[in-house]
């Protein structure tokens, strides 16, 4: 949970294009892992895990190949992993991952709009997409 | 075995049913026409089953041939109809006008028999089309099962049962009740009349009949065989549908099965596609893998839901039967997983696109979650507190619990073919240099303008050996599902019979060592990529072989690490149960079954 709490704060910061790309890569990357640790057969929330993990990894390639995603730096957000899922319930950390996904879903959508660059606003539009399914899996409302 | 969609067997009931019993006929052929026009409309049964005899002797991709006795048969087939047509064309000056029905009602059954039989070809004709150059392009994943030994044998044996029904026309039209086909009847047929050639024509037929008979004796034809006959769909596809809600249970497992056919073809499909084609995509595989995760998921339900309906008054065997196959779906969804994990490291350099597949690996996890749970309006984005559908919903009566099996059969073949054609895609992608990996070097140590590099060998062998092990747990899921499905009878039996008549063969690898890099293809031949070690070995300059080879050594035991962690994943509680496995009665029976020896119903029915 930390670990979206972390990106969402990173996402709200970033100016600019590259700054929002390389906040969406993280938070995109973050969920994925958590999805990752949290998709458990006897949950009820087994399908919703399973298929925001594979819309996040989509989400995270789609902004990993846009022509203004600066270098990649260590950040620590994904890198340091979602931690053990017993400290959340799946509820609550889906409440969570829905929570960041609306966002990341505005903020590309808003990039996209504002991209020069066609590749830049493919990968955004692209992104913000997979952004909105981790969202309608997750029971949120969308950006 | 489909769901709204025309079968082969449909047109061969319609030319059973316009022909009739043989009481039918011979009443019908008592009543007397004219002898021309009966000529007329036989020779256009002929016509059709001539060509029906070719299309088996000269299709295209036919792998197997025929056993000897049943190549003879199809020769003798050949031949009798050909003589037969050309009797029967001789003294015929002037063709019908096919707009005007016949005089009499013998040779108004004739054309509607040819009619019947006539869309009948057209019908497994659609599974192959001639390509603007001539070439025969397959068009579907049944033209194998139209083409294959079983289904050529089970065609001949129709063709004979039909001409041995028909054969008797001819003395019956020659000799009319009365003359009883008297010596002086017979002088007064002479070699050219057109009562002669029609009685030569019908000796041809049962000429025909006797040959196939012949075979049949020789190497018998099983009820399963003629069954998959009969089951042979149209190449075209159902609409796609998706649940509203307001399905019943039956219609739940009609829809599964609509969606299986589909993701099938898509999944055949996907074969044609070239490795190079921006089509293919890592996302496309992710949704399948998913999905198919998914879909192995709601089948483990609902085989255990079933195996609960059952053991109320059921035979154990089966219960057991269903069990097992629930724990094999277990495992076949644990497998997809762990692909699903492998996928999340690897891109393509083209993003985005979603195929046919993987919108019918979607639809299908969708529909086997609305049978698999109570709730009418679940969807894959349901929240918590779903129930699972009580086994008393699943099957009501003892009577639906085939269609439910027919429907969770169906989902797992599906599955498994979705396996496989991903796993050749991802080869093919690979080979092609289309996949790239996630880089796990130190980032805050190197900056890199895409956090991906090229894939090297042992990683896509390592992926390819997870699909491999997808697939394989895939196919034992549908295995054990055809066994309960044999047991109960479910309509689905026939996909059993397709992949024994096809000889399906996935080539799949022997069961898992999991030890790719030290597999003899992984590592060490020439053309190999370094790995990352390696590879930074010789970026500093290093020529000592012995350093390359403990770098290389290290690359190799990363890569295993991998792959070893990546299996010690797979099952949380999902060992195999021990069970017995389901032999069934039906089964058995069936293959010893002698079409000659009796009729089908169908046979009897007037129409």
């Amino acid at each position: 949970m930390t670990s979206l709490i972390s990106a969402r704060d990173r996402l709200e910061q970033a100016a600019g294009l590259a700054a929002v790309l390389d906040a969406a890569y993280d938070a995109f990357e973050s969920m994925r892992l958590a999805f990752r640790v949290h998709e458990d057969p006897a949950s009820s929330l087994f399908a919703a895990f399973v298929m925001a993990a594979a819309s996040a990894a989509d989400g995270r390639d789609a902004v990993a190949f846009a022509p203004s995603m600066p270098p990649r730096r260590h950040h620590g957000a994904a890198g340091t992993g979602p931690g053990p899922p017993g400290g959340d319930s799946s509820e609550r950390f889906a409440d969570e991952a829905a929570r960041l996904s609306q966002l990341l879903g505005a903020w590309l959508a808003r990039a996209a709009g504002s991209a020069s660059d066609p590749g830049d606003r493919g990968a955004c539009e692209r992104a913000a997409r997979c952004a909105c399914e981790i969202c309608d899996l997750l029971g949120g409302a969308g950006p | 075995v489909t769901v709204g969609r025309a079968v082969f067997g449909d047109f061969l009931d319609a030319t059973r049913g316009h022909l009739g019993s043989p009481a039918v006929l011979r009443r019908a052929a008592s009543r007397g026409g004219d002898v021309q026009e009966i000529s007329h409309s036989l020779l256009r049964v002929v016509i059709v089953m001539g060509r029906y005899v070719q299309d088996v002797s000269t299709a295209p991709g036919q792998a197997t041939p025929v056993t000897a006795a049943w190549g003879r048969a199809g020769r003798d087939a050949r031949s009798g109809l050909t003589s037969a047509a050309l009797l029967l064309h001789g003294d015929i000056p002037a063709r019908r006008n096919p707009d005007r029905p016949a005089g009499s009602e013998l040779a108004r059954r004739l054309d509607a028999v040819a009619l019947s039989l006539a869309t009948g070809r057209d019908l497994l004709q659609t599974h192959v089309a001639q390509d603007p150059d001539g070439a025969r392009e397959l068009r579907s994943e049944w033209w194998p099962v139209v083409n294959s030994p079983p289904v050529t044998r089970a065609l001949l044996t129709e063709m004979a049962l039909l001409a041995r029904d028909i054969a008797p026309l001819g003395p019956w039209v020659a000799f009319p009740a009365g003359t009883g086909g008297s010596p002086e009847t017979r002088r007064r047929l002479n070699a050219a009349s057109l009562r002669h050639r029609l009685t030569a024509a019908c000796e041809w037929l049962q000429f025909l009949g006797d040959s196939v008979r012949a075979a049949h004796q020789q190497e018998p034809v099983s009820a399963a065989d003629l069954e998959l006959l009969r089951a042979i769909p149209a190449s075209r596809l159902p609409a796609r549908e998706l649940p509203d809600g307001s399905e019943p249970v039956t219609g739940l497992s009609d829809g599964v099965i609509t969606a299986a056919e589909r993701a099938r073809h898509a999944a055949w499909a996907s074969a044609k596609v070239p490795p190079g084609s921006p089509a293919v995509t890592v996302s496309s595989w992710r949704r399948v893998a998913a999905a198919s995760t998914l879909t192995g998921h709601h089948c483990a339900i609902l085989l255990r839901s079933l195996a609960d309906r059952t053991q109320d008054g059921g035979p154990g065997e089966l219960t057991a039967g269903l069990l097992q196959a629930a724990d094999a779906a277990g495992r076949a969804s644990a497998r997809w997983l762990l692909v699903a994990h492998a996928l999340d490291d690897v891109t393509t350099d083209t993003q985005g696109q979603r195929s046919e597949a993987a919108a019918g690996a979607s639809d299908l996890a969708l529909w086997t979650g609305r049978l698999a749970y109570a709730d009418p309006q679940w969807t894959l984005t349901s929240g918590p507190r779903h129930e699972v559908r009580p086994p008393r919903s699943l099957a009501p009566e003892p009577g639906d619990v085939p269609l439910a099996v027919a429907a969770v059969h169906h989902a797992c073949d599906a599955m498994t073919r979705l396996a496989y054609a991903d796993r050749d895609q991802v080869k093919a992608a690979a080979a092609a240099d289309r996949i790239l990996v996630a880089v796990t070097a130190p980032l805050d140590i190197w900056d890199a303008p895409f956090p991906y590099g090229p894939t090297l060998r042992g990683q896509s062998d390592a992926m390819v050996a997870l699909y491999d092990y997808a697939g394989d747990a895939s196919t034992q899921a549908t295995a054990s599902v055809a066994d309960a499905a044999i047991a109960v009878r479910a309509p689905s039996r026939v996909l059993a019979a397709a992949s024994a008549a096809t000889g399906a063969r996935h080539e799949r690898r022997p069961e898992p060592t999991l030890d790719v890099a030290t597999a003899p293809s992984a590592a060490g031949q020439p053309g190999d990529r370094p790995g990352p070690i390696e590879d930074s070995l010789h970026k500093l300059g290093v020529t000592s072989p012995d350093l390359l080879r403990r770098g290389a050594d290290i690359d190799r035991a990363g890569e295993r690490l991998i792959i070893q962690a990546a299996a010690g994943h797979e099952p949380r509680d999902r060992q195999p149960r021990a069970a017995t496995p389901i032999r069934s009665a039906g089964s058995a029976s069936r293959v010893s079954d002698d079409p000659y020896a009796t009729e089908s119903p169908q046979r009897e029915a007037e129409p």
